[in-house]
C-alpha cells in the first residue's frame, strides 16, 4: 500500500466517524421528537430505524471494505441477507395472519 | 502437499482462506441475531403495550434516563471501531508502535462499554427490573448479554494479538496483518450490531 | 510432506489429531456409537408399545434402576415417564449426535478434502475443535439421563410451554445442543472454506463429484438454519434459568394453579425458530446420502450420472427452498388462510426438485452393466426407500389432508423411510464403498449381502405399518401403542409386526459388526490396491490407501475432466480418472 493511499483511506475514515457521530447525534434527537401525528410510533420508528441502515451501511462498506470486497463474499452476503429477510418479515406476517 | 492459500490470494476466488471464512461465521452470527430480533418483533407486534407493564410499573422513565449512557456507548463503540481499522492501517504501513497505540485504545473502549453496561444492568435490577419483569426486560437483558458476551470476546482475541500474538510479526508480517483484518471484521460487526440495538432497545419504545 | 513424517506421540495422532481422516474417523466412531445407543432407546420402547407394562426382557434390571435412579416406579417395565424421556432422546441422538455427525463430520470430513484434491481441511485446529466440541455436547446429553426427572422429555422439538416447565433434564438438553449448533457451525465453515478455496488446479464448479456439491449445500442450510435455532435455545434456557416468559403466554395454569410468571410471550416463537432451522436439517440428513448414492451409482453402472447439471442445480434449488417451507409443520397452530396457502405452494414447489433428483438416479441405471456389490446393493435400495418417504410426504405438506394425518404414526413412517432406510442405508453405502479407501482392506462381500438384506426387509417391516395405523388416527405420542384407544383397536396388532422388525433389525447388524472387526483385524496386503471400484474420481486414483498421513497427495492432483467420465468411447479402460490427460 503506497502513502498516497493510506493517507487516502485515513481521510475516508474520518470522514465516516465524523458521519457515524452525526447520525447518532440525529437519531437521538429523531426519538425525543414529538411527531404530534396519531401515528407517531411509525414515524419514528421509520426514521430510526433508516437512520441505523444508514449507519450500518457505512460501516459495513468502509471498516469492513465490503464496497470494494470481492464477489464471493457479495454473493455470500446476499444469501444470508434474504433468508435474514425471510426469518424478520414471516413470522410477522404469519403473527397478523392468525386465526382470531 | 501444504494446505495453500492461508496468507496469498486465490486466483479465483480472490481471496484467502480466512477471508472467506470469517464471513462465513458473521453470516451466520448475521442469522444468530436475526433470529433474536425476529423474536423481538414478533413479542413486540403481540403486545398491548410496549414495554409491558409488569409489577414494578414500566421500564420506560428508567430506560429515558439511561438515554444518555447508551448514547456514550455508541459513541465509544464507534469510536472503537475506527482505532480498529487504524491498527491495520498501522500495519500495512509497517508502523508497528502506532499499531500497539491503536488496538490499545480499541481495548481500553471495549472496556469501557463493558464498565458503562455494568452499571447499567445493575442500576436495572437493583430497582426490580430483571430478566423476569416482563417480556421487554427478557429480550433486553438476552440480547444485550449477548452482544456482552461478543464483545468480551473480542477483548479476548484483541487482547492475545496485543501481547503473545504479536510475535507474529517478526516471522510472517503479511499474515499477522490479514489476522488484524480478520479480527476488525468480527470487531465491525459486533458495533455493527449495535448499531441497530441501540435504536430498537434505548429509543424507539 | 516426507519431511513432516517425525515421529508423533499417540494423543497428537490419534486423539488431538488435526489430520482431517483421523477427525473424519473419529466423528464417525463416535457418532456410530451414539446411533447404537438411540436405537436401543427405540427397541425398549418397541417392548412397551407391543407388550404395555409387561417387564423388560434381558435388561429390564437396567431400565429399573434407571427408572428408579430418576424416581419413577418401575418393576422392569418402561414407565410412561421414561418413555417419553426415551422418545425425545431417541429423536435428539439420531438426528444430532448421529446421522448429521456422520454424513457431515465423518463423510464430509474424510471424503471432501481427498475428492477435491486438497492436502486438508482449511483450517485443520478448527476442524480438531469441532469435533471435540460436538463430544462434549453428546456428553452433556448422556449425562443428562442420570438427572433426578431424567433427560430432556417433550420430544425432540422441545415445544413449550412444556419444555419450559419440564425436569432438570431439558436444562441439560439446551446447553447440551448449544455445544452441537456451535460444532456444526464451525465445521460448516471449514467444509465451505475448503471447497470454494482448496480445489485442484482444473477442478472447475461443473467438474466436482456430485458428493462434493451435496456436502456444499448441506453445509450452508447448516450455516445459515441452526443459529435462529441456538437463538431460541438461549431464550428457552432464560425462561428455565432466569423465569422470564419467552414462551410463556399470559394466564398460563399448570396443575390448577396460575404460573407465577409475567407471561406476554408466545409458545408460537419457539415453533418458528425451532422449524426454521429444523425444516433445512431434514435436507442436511438427505442431501449428503443423495451425494454418497450419486456416487455409487456412477461408479457401479460404469457410465455417467445422467443429468449431472440438473442433479446440480436441484441441489442447491433445494438447500434454497427449505428455508421457505417451515410452517408447513405448523399448519394446525391456527394459522391463517393465506400463509398455509404460501406454505403449502412452497412446498410443493421443493418436491420438484427432489423427484429430479430420484429420476436421475433412476436414468443412470437405464443401460448401465449395473455390478451388484454391497455399496451397490444399499444404493439401489435407497432408490425405492427415499421415494416413498418422499412422497408420502405430500399429504402431511397440504393443509386440508395435513388435519387427518398430523401428529399420527403416519408422519412416523413418512419421516423415517426419508431418514432410516433413506440416510441411513446411504451411509452404510458410503461404508462398504470407502472402507478400502480408510483401510486399504475391502469389506466381506457375502456377509454385506446378508447386511443389506435382512435390513431391506425389517426396515419395512418397521415403517410400513405406521402408514396403516397413522390413517385409521394412531397418535404418536401414546406410551401404551393405543391400547386405550378406541380408535386404534383395529391396528393394534401391527404394533408386534413392527417391535419385531425393529429387534430383528438389530440382529442384522450383527453380520454387519462381524464384517467391520473381521476385516479390520486381517493382515493388510503390502501394497493395496489403491482404486478397487475402478473409480475417475481423484480420492481412489492419485492416493494410496490409505492416503498419506499429512498432505494426503505426493504431488498436488490436476484435473482435466469431469468426475464421471466411465466408458468413454475409444478410452483405453472403461474409466477415465479426473486427473488422466
Amino acid at each position: 500500500m503506497s502513502a498516497k493511499d493510506v493517507a487516502h483511506h485515513v481521510i475516508t475514515y474520518r470522514n465516516v466517524f465524523i458521519l457515524l457521530l452525526i447520525c447518532t447525534g440525529l437519531t437521538v434527537g429523531a426519538a425525543y421528537v414529538d411527531f404530534n401525528v396519531p401515528k407517531s410510533m411509525a414515524g419514528a420508528l421509520f426514521v430510526g430505524l433508516t437512520i441505523a441502515i444508514f449507519k450500518g451501511y457505512l460501516v459495513a462498506g468502509n471498516f469492513m471494505h465490503l464496497k470494494t470486497e470481492k464477489k464471493i463474499i457479495h454473493y455470500i452476503l446476499f444469501l444470508t441477507v434474504f433468508f435474514l429477510f425471510v426469518l424478520l418479515a414471516v413470522p410477522v406476517l404469519w403473527h397478523i395472519d392468525l386465526v382470531k | 502437499m501444504e494446505i495453500p492459500y492461508n496468507v496469498e490470494v486465490r486466483e479465483d476466488t480472490g481471496v484467502y482462506n480466512s477471508k472467506l471464512g470469517i464471513w462465513l461465521f458473521l453470516a451466520s452470527e448475521v442469522m444468530l441475531f436475526g433470529g433474536l430480533f425476529s423474536a423481538f418483533i414478533l413479542l413486540r407486534t403481540g403486545a398491548p403495550v410496549w414495554p409491558p407493564i409488569g409489577v414494578n410499573g414500566s421500564i420506560l422513565p428508567l430506560l429515558e434516563h439511561t438515554i444518555p449512557h447508551a448514547t456514550f456507548n455508541t459513541i465509544v463503540l464507534i469510536a472503537s471501531s475506527v482505532t480498529m481499522v487504524m491498527a491495520w492501517v498501522a500495519l500495512k504501513t509497517k508502523d508497528l508502535g502506532k499499531f500497539k497505540i491503536y488496538l490499545g485504545s480499541t481495548i481500553l473502549c471495549a472496556i469501557i462499554f463493558l464498565v458503562v453496561k455494568y452499571f447499567e444492568y445493575t442500576h436495572k435490577i437493583h430497582e426490580g427490573f430483571v430478566p423476569a419483569h416482563d417480556t421487554f426486560m427478557a429480550i433486553y437483558f438476552t440480547i444485550t448479554g449477548l452482544h456482552g458476551l461478543h464483545i468480551i470476546g473480542g477483548i479476548i482475541v484483541l487482547a492475545y494479538f496485543f501481547g503473545p500474538g504479536i510475535k507474529m510479526w517478526d516471522t510472517e508480517p503479511e499474515r499477522f496483518t490479514n489476522r488484524i483484518e480478520i479480527v476488525g471484521l468480527y470487531w465491525h460487526f459486533v458495533d455493527l450490531v449495535w448499531i441497530f440495538l441501540f435504536p430498537s432497545l434505548y429509543l424507539l419504545n | 510432506m516426507s519431511d513432516s513424517h517425525h515421529q508423533e506421540s499417540f494423543w497428537r495422532k490419534y486423539i488431538f489429531s488435526t489430520d482431517h481422516k483421523i477427525i473424519g474417523i473419529q466423528y464417525g466412531i463416535t457418532a456410530l456409537l451414539f446411533m447404537f445407543l438411540g436405537f436401543t432407546l427405540m427397541m425398549v420402547m418397541r417392548w412397551q408399545l407391543a407388550f404395555p407394562d409387561q417387564a423388560v426382557p434381558v435388561i429390564g434390571g437396567l431400565i429399573k434402576w434407571l427408572a428408579e435412579l430418576n424416581g419413577f416406579a418401575s418393576d422392569g417395565n418402561l414407565p410412561a415417564d421414561l418413555y417419553n424421556v426415551f422418545g425425545a432422546m431417541h429423536g435428539t441422538i439420531m438426528i444430532f449426535l448421529g446421522v448429521v455427525p456422520l454424513v457431515v463430520g465423518a463423510f464430509g470430513n474424510y471424503i471432501v478434502p481427498l475428492q477435491i484434491g486438497a492436502p486438508d481441511m482449511a483450517f485443520p485446529k478448527l476442524n480438531m475443535s469441532s469435533y471435540w466440541v460436538y463430544f462434549i455436547g453428546g456428553v452433556i446429553m448422556f449425562a443428562s439421563f442420570f438427572l433426578p426427572g431424567g433427560a430432556a422429555n417433550s420430544g425432540w422439538t422441545s415445544y413449550p410451554p412444556l419444555a419450559d416447565i419440564a425436569t432438570t433434564g431439558q436444562t441439560y438438553w439446551l446447553v447440551g445442543m448449544v455445544f452441537l449448533i456451535t460444532s456444526s457451525l464451525l465445521g460448516s465453515v471449514n467444509i465451505i472454506v475448503t471447497i470454494v478455496q482448496l480445489r485442484a488446479e482444473g477442478l472447475t464448479w461443473m467438474r466436482l463429484p456430485f458428493f462434493v456439491w451435496s456436502q456444499l449445500v448441506t453445509s450452508f442450510l447448516l450455516l445459515l438454519a441452526f443459529p435462529p435455532l441456538e437463538a431460541a435455545g438461549i431464550f428457552q434456557l432464560m425462561d428455565r434459568v432466569f423465569g422470564t416468559s419467552f414462551f410463556l403466554p399470559s394466564g398460563l395454569v399448570v396443575g390448577g394453579e396460575a404460573l407465577n410468571v409475567s407471561g406476554g410471550g408466545s409458545p408460537l416463537l419457539w415453533q418458528h425458530l425451532f422449524w426454521f432451522l429444523a425444516h433445512p436439517e431434514v435436507y442436511v440428513l438427505i442431501l449428503p446420502g443423495m451425494g454418497v448414492v450419486g456416487e455409487i451409482l456412477a461408479n457401479n453402472t460404469r457410465k455417467p450420472l445422467y443429468g449431472y447439471k440438473s442433479l446440480v442445480y436441484s441441489a442447491i434449488f433445494l438447500g434454497f427452498m427449505s428455508f421457505v417451507v417451515w410452517a408447513h409443520h405448523m399448519f394446525l397452530t391456527g394459522m391463517g388462510q393465506g400463509m398455509s396457502v404460501f406454505f403449502q405452494t412452497t412446498t410443493m414447489i421443493i418436491s420438484v426438485p427432489s423427484v429430479i433428483i430420484l429420476s436421475c438416479f433412476m436414468l443412470s441405471l437405464w443401460g448401465g452393466s449395473i455390478r451388484f456389490n454391497s455399496p451397490m446393493l444399499f444404493a439401489l435400495g435407497w432408490i425405492p426407500m427415499f421415494g416413498i418417504g418422499g412422497l408420502t410426504g405430500l399429504p402431511l405438506g397440504l393443509s386440508t389432508p395435513d388435519i387427518h394425518l398430523h401428529d399420527t404414526y403416519y408422519v412416523i413412517g413418512h419421516f423415517h423411510y426419508v431418514v432410516a432406510p433413506g440416510t441411513i442405508f446411504a451411509i452404510f453405502a458410503g461404508i462398504y464403498y470407502w472402507f478400502p479407501k480408510m483401510t486399504g482392506k475391502k469389506l466381506d462381500e457375502t456377509l454385506g449381502k446378508l447386511h443389506f438384506y435382512s435390513s431391506f426387509i425389517f426396515m419395512n417391516g418397521i415403517f410400513m405399518p405406521m402408514f396403516i395405523q397413522g390413517m385409521a388416527g394412531v397418535s404418536r405420542r401414546l406410551a401404551d401403542g393405543g391400547q386405550a384407544y378406541a380408535h386404534a383397536q383395529d391396528v393394534l396388532v401391527y404394533n408386534e409386526v413392527m417391535s419385531w422388525s425393529a429387534w430383528l433389525l438389530a440382529v442384522a447388524q450383527i453380520p454387519f459388526i462381524i464384517n467391520i472387526f473381521r476385516t479390520m483385524m486381517a493382515e493388510r496386503e503390502a501394497s493395496p490396491d489403491p482404486n478397487p471400484w475402478q473409480a475417475t474420481t481423484i480420492e481412489w486414483t492419485d492416493t494410496t490407501s490409505p492416503p498419506l498421513g499429512h498432505g494426503n497427495f505426493e504431488k498436488a492432483p490436476v484435473v482435466h475432466r469431469g468426475p464421471y467420465e466411465y466408458s468413454v468411447p475409444e478410452a483405453k479402460s472403461d474409466y477415465s480418472p479426473q486427473t488422466q490427460s
